[in-house]
């Protein structure tokens, strides 16, 4: 095949039940950040859910945005590499500077209803072969041509390519 | 290192179940659960970490620049109880939000394949809780404009649990000599601006209550002052 550039997107869902640390104070910030950040939308206090406020007041979705602005201090702590997502060698190995925080539900009175997405954007990647199940990728560099070192790793479910453009 | 960041988090107090106060915790780590997959995969092998720590909320912080550039404006706001004869109100929790040089938000749509870059992607906002006089300073620079408004930077002031007292908006002094004329709106120039008084928010300001105190240069900077009276 001819080898192309992709980038890959893993969108990390987190909720309630989570029990990772990490997991968690996501979590737990990004429900604390939700409540102060709808009251602006919510000023007669009417509607306590996500949806609600998606659906009757102007400009909630923005709310997407303002409650990520909370976090951003653990996706910093990732250090740039992507959790969960592993190669065949059972390691992390995809890189990110990209990112996304989306509300998936939520409700002002009820944490076990805030639901959330992180999505992750991989750096740009040389996807040489399909082996199998598995995609053959090595990091994309400018310089190219020498021997690169390489990874396996099969896509799993919340795990999809984002983009892909041909290697000229 | 952002993750040896511990604080105590006036934030906290507004959560609904809060756990720990994290100034360490348990083992595991963002990346060695395989949570969604219950598919045929293989298992992590890896070195458990690194552990992470509770942070508090990425808006706390005084400098807002986020590597924007603009001449330079330290905003120093003095927020006072109303119910208290306007003494100064301690452990009030301070958000401001203004545009850039340019005039741009930084905010992108709730939907569609738009990603950004994690680092910058919140410029021009920031938290801070009020100290015993009441006073939280942030460092930032001169807001631009966009048309149809006057520049301005947006407050939302909270209680220490997280409650919304007020939602408001600065405004900045007009005339010759005035920051405003000095910065004389960035590349855009002043024509098509919208003065105070044509302002939709600030119009109704007949007293100047809303205005803020600002001095300065281009070369030095601006320092902005400005009282905000709620009910707490």
């Amino acid at each position: 095949m001819s080898e192309k550039i992709i980038t890959i997107c893993y969108r990390k869902i987190i909720e309630s039940t989570n029990t990772n640390p990490w997991d968690k104070f996501v979590h737990e910030d990004s429900f604390a950040e939700f409540k102060m950040q709808t009251q602006f939308y919510n000023q007669e206090n009417k509607y306590s859910s996500f949806s609600q406020l998606l659906i009757n007041v102007p400009g909630a979705e923005k709310l997407h945005f303002l409650v990520g602005g909370a976090i951003i201090g653990y996706i910093q702590q990732l250090k740039t590499i992507i959790p969960d997502v592993l190669d065949n060698l059972g390691r992390r190995f995809l890189t990110f500077e990209n990112f996304k925080f989306e509300i998936i539900n939520s409700d002002i009175n009820d944490i076990d209803k805030h639901k959330i997405a992180l999505n992750f954007f991989s750096k740009p990647l040389i996807l040489h072969e399909i082996i199998g199940e598995h995609l053959l990728i090595s990091l994309f560099t400018e310089s190219g041509s020498e021997e690169v070192f390489t990874n396996l790793f099969k896509l799993q479910p919340f795990v999809s390519i984002h983009s892909i453009k041909n290697l000229k | 290192m952002v993750g040896a960041i511990s604080t105590p988090v006036i934030i906290e107090a507004c959560k609904k179940t809060s756990m720990s106060d994290g100034s360490t915790s348990g083992s595991g780590s963002a990346g060695t659960t395989a949570s969604t997959n219950g598919t045929c995969t293989v298992a992590p092998t890896e070195t458990e970490g690194p552990f992470p720590t509770k942070v508090p909320a990425s808006y706390v912080r005084s400098d807002i620049t986020d590597g924007r550039s603009g001449y330079k404006m330290t905003a120093k706001i003095t927020i006072g109880n109303i119910n208290n004869n306007c003494a100064a109100l301690a452990g009030a929790i301070v958000d401001i939000w203004h545009c850039d040089a340019e005039g741009n938000y930084s905010e992108y749509g709730g939907t569609g394949m738009q990603s950004t870059n994690y680092q910058s992607v919140h410029f021009l906002r920031g938290r801070q809780v009020t100290d015993a006089n009441g006073l939280v300073t942030f460092t930032s620079i001169f807001p631009g404009w966009y048309s149809g408004r006057a520049t301005h930077i947006h407050v939302h002031v909270y209680n220490s649990a997280g409650v919304s007292l007020n939602v408001t908006q600065i405004a900045f002094p007009e005339g010759t000599g005035t920051s405003v004329a000095l910065v004389n709106g960035y590349s855009k120039g002043l024509s098509g601006y919208t003065y105070n008084n044509a302002d939709n928010v600030f119009s109704d300001d007949k007293t100047g209550v809303q205005i803020a105190a600002v001095t300065g240069t281009l070369t030095a900077g601006f320092d902005l002052t400005f009282k905000l009276n709620v009910k707490a």
